[in-house]
């Protein structure tokens, strides 16, 4: 029974895991091509950057909603504590994605495109912003009191780290949404995305590195947790590998490569994913609860997965099939007619 | 006024039922639309008609416009259990939580995951392919129904467990799924969804009828609405009264307000039923009211008098008491009276039906029917709303009913924060509404597009065997011998 205790919260950890980490890639390239429509020069290229997303950006986004059940399900404490402390990046975030994805619909019946292309790109930066302040406070470490509710104010998300974070996270989705308009466009349009990849690539990795530096300078507890092996060796692996991550994907976009430059940023996003789970586990909220304590009563969490747990991979089937059935450059509308 | 705007749990509340009736209107149209979109689709690959894909074509331009206002405007439902009912959250999130993450994972990944080959997949995927993401699309949106309508009927009448120190510990989560409310809480709202939809769709078609725009086509759209609304309509009003009489047994303060009760009307005696009143909540009775004599048992039970009694407000402290009587007394009435026009409006064009009034070429002259039609196409909408004002108001003092009060389930937030977020929501959501609108009758007015062209089926041959027509080289002499 003991056993049962731990080990459930920790498949929902790991299984929480995974919808963010989709959420974060397959979102996170969604949001940087609207952040890098703020820069398209004319109505065709934005047209066509809204084009390769026009089939996939709702699939995309329902990961944060199943990402929120299931958070809601099985961590019911961490659910209202995190979300009652970031009141106002979550709703930055809300109204965001809100105005992105109505500009995908109006857009297409709008005489006056300008209006609906700035919400697109105003948009997915609002709600990048927001989910990168709500990362960066939740690795800060929320006040809460034994009970683990929360007792801090409603302006404790906004520091410089959280803004560093915040900022990095966006070079990061601008980065993952340069390779993926590599892979999904031709001529002008993909040499322009050629070098903001290369630019987000590099903005991406001095972020990193600041928040590689400053996360145990500041936070003690990342710091015990950090220095003390075995654990500090994969913390010393993970940024050397990501360097080495880093250079292939510049390498291959020196090389002008189509396909490479997406893969090696979804495994940079995957490293590091990987080394804030290290960072954060056993913590839901960091430093203060563990999964344990958060975590809804085991009969909850078994009959979760007995219903969420086998449509995972039937899931990820139909999401990947539609990948599949939209494959290559895209042309003209999606719309059509 | 000033005090409720320093009043977290009032203004939490406000943006929750701001949000959701907006929210409503979208998936409320789509989750209807889908099963009629199945429908053409299916007789489109059984008849070969191109008529049928062209409808397929049309409508599903109204729903891809519906569908994404939908998604925008639903997230802050999920989030908000979270921002504004933390405590409530934590209290309920073993059950609670967990049937939301269900729609999410289950029903909504469902439909959006298979919306894109619906709507762009035409030239992509084989036509039973497609077919089948259709399919999958109206039945993932018909399963969020299904887990929405699980949670909101387990807050109506929770079960499957007891408040142990604060928290709702289930002991049972089929018992707690199959809750009191369940099943005709879904049957009710899945018949409102494809109601409305189905007289939404007909209101249109009515309309390009009467501007006689294309009366061959949408006559024939019209004819599908009313086959299927012929068996919906009546079937509602039944719903709806099963609905009723589980309100009577399980909530007993909402049904005093539904029927703005006071007093208790005993079991065993004939009592009157109230038409129309003026509810006096500070009084705690009617200013006036106009009554049906003896009509209560007839409504409640099919027969003169009460097996049990009906119990009056004043049976509970007034802190007990669901507050605005007279908004959940006039939104029941509301919603019963339109339920009871469409099921009128159905009987008389079944029977206009019958007298063979409806073919293509005579339909244009039944313009009052057709005006009815239009009349009825926002109808199924306002009786939504007011159904869910009535169900989530009337549930009041309560959050979880007769367990966990609203005022409790609140998250202790700066009023200023929750007044923001209002009052963002209150402009951004009347921008979409009124966008959709806008836009929605774009749509509309500029009509289906019927030189779309038809994607080849498969009984047509992969490589194309009739001889092709003889078409003489006309380039000079010199020409053609280069190109050979």
């Amino acid at each position: 029974m003991d056993a049962l205790l731990h080990f459930l919260p920790q498949v929902w950890f790991v299984i929480l895991g995974l919808f963010l980490f989709l959420y974060v890639m397959l979102d996170g390239f969604d949001l940087g091509v609207g952040i890098l429509s703020l820069t398209s020069s004319d109505e065709e290229r934005r047209s066509l950057l809204m084009t390769s997303l026009g089939n996939v950006w709702d699939a995309n986004e329902t990961w944060l909603v199943v990402m929120g059940g299931a958070l809601f399900g099985a961590f019911p404490l961490a659910y209202g504590t995190i979300l009652n402390a970031l009141y106002i990046p979550i709703f930055m975030m809300i109204f965001g994605l809100i105005f992105r994805a109505v500009a995908f619909e109006f857009r297409e019946h709008s005489n006056r495109k300008l209006f609906w292309n700035f919400a697109f790109g105003a948009g997915s930066f609002l709600a990048a912003l927001g989910q990168g302040f709500a990362l960066g406070s939740v690795i800060e470490g929320i006040a809460v009191d034994e009970a683990g509710h929360f007792i801090g104010s409603t302006w404790d998300w906004l520091d410089w780290r959280s803004l560093l974070v915040a900022l990095t996270l966006i070079q990061g989705y601008v980065l993952i949404g340069s390779t993926y308009l590599i892979l999904k466009t031709e001529g002008e349009l993909q040499k322009t995305h050629f070098r903001t990849a290369r630019l987000a690539a590099i903005t991406t990795l001095i972020g990193a590195i600041l928040i590689t530096i400053a996360t145990p300078v500041f936070y003690e507890t990342a710091r015990t947790r950090l220095f003390t092996p075995p654990l500090f060796y994969i913390f010393a692996a993970i940024p050397l590998l990501g360097l080495l991550l880093v250079w292939l994907l510049l390498r291959s976009l020196n090389r002008e490569e189509e396909r490479t430059p997406f893969i090696w940023t979804i495994l940079i996003f995957l490293l590091t994913f990987i080394g804030l789970g290290l960072i954060v586990f056993p913590y839901i909220i960091p430093t203060q609860i563990t999964i344990y304590q958060a975590a809804a009563a085991p009969s909850a969490l078994v009959f979760m997965i007995i219903f969420v747990g086998f449509l995972i991979p039937i899931m990820l089937f139909y999401n990947i099939y539609q990948y599949v059935v939209f494959r290559g450059k895209v042309v003209g509308s999606a719309y059509g007619d | 006024m000033v005090e409720i705007l320093s009043n977290t749990v009032a203004l939490s509340r406000m943006q929750f039922a701001l949000t959701a009736i907006f929210h409503m209107l979208w998936p409320v149209l789509t989750t209807g639309m889908a099963i009629y979109l199945v429908i053409v689709e299916g007789m489109w690959l059984r008849t070969r008609n191109p008529d049928y894909y062209h409808h397929a074509r049309f409508w599903s331009k109204l729903y891809i416009l519906n569908f994404g206002i939908g998604v925008a405007s639903g997230l802050p439902m999920e989030f908000q259990f979270g921002t504004n009912w933390a405590p409530f959250s934590e209290a309920v999130g073993d059950f609670f939580g967990s049937i939301l993450g269900f729609e999410g994972a289950m029903a909504f990944m469902l439909e959006a995951g298979f919306l894109g080959i619906m709507l762009f997949g035409w030239g992509r995927v084989h036509p039973v392919i497609h077919y089948l993401a259709t399919i999958m699309v109206a039945f993932g949106a018909n399963l969020s129904t299904f887990w929405i309508l699980v949670a909101n009927s387990w807050l109506q009448s929770p079960a499957g467990g007891e408040m142990v120190d604060g928290k709702f510990v289930v002991s049972d989560y089929f018992q707690a799924i199959l809750n009191p409310f369940m099943v005709k809480s879904v049957a009710h709202m899945f018949l409102a969804t494809l109601e409305t939809s189905l007289f939404v769709i007909g209101g249109i078609s009515a309309w390009y009828i009467l501007n006689q725009r294309h009366q061959a086509f949408f006559a024939r759209s019209l004819k599908i609405v009313l086959a299927a609304a012929i068996a919906v309509a009546p079937l509602q009003i039944y719903v709806g009264h099963l609905s009723a009489e589980q309100v009577y047994h399980y909530q007993p303060t909402k049904l005093a307000a539904m029927e703005a009760q006071w007093e208790t009307s005993p079991a065993g005696q004939p009592a009157d039923w109230s038409l129309l009143a003026w509810p006096d909540e500070s009084g705690a009775k009617n200013r006036w009211e106009l009554t049906i004599p003896n009509a209560l048992g007839y409504i409640l039970e099919f027969k003169p008098t009460l097996s049990e009694p009906v119990l009056g407000l004043k049976e509970w402290k007034p802190g007990d008491r669901p507050r605005m009587v007279g908004l959940i007394y006039y939104s029941f009435r509301i919603m019963s009276g339109i339920g009871f026009f469409l099921a009128g409006l159905m009987l008389w064009s079944g029977l206009q039906w019958r007298l063979g009034k409806l073919s293509p070429e005579k339909i244009a002259q039944q313009k009052w029917l057709l005006r009815g039609w239009v009349f009825a196409a926002p109808l199924g909408y306002i009786a939504v709303e007011a159904g869910w004002i009535v169900r989530c108001v009337g549930r009041q003092p309560w959050t979880l009913y007769g367990q966990i009060r609203t005022a409790d389930a609140a998250s202790p937030l700066p009023a200023m924060n929750v007044l923001t977020s209002l009052t963002a929501f209150a402009v951004i959501y009347s921008i979409l509404f009124v966008s959709t609108l806008y836009f929605g009758s774009r749509i509309i007015r500029k009509g289906p597009n019927l030189e779309l062209p038809v994607p080849e089926l498969d009984n047509q041959p992969a490589i194309d065997t009739t001889p092709a027509k003889f078409i003489p080289d006309q380039r000079p002499v010199e020409a053609q011998s280069v190109a050979e």
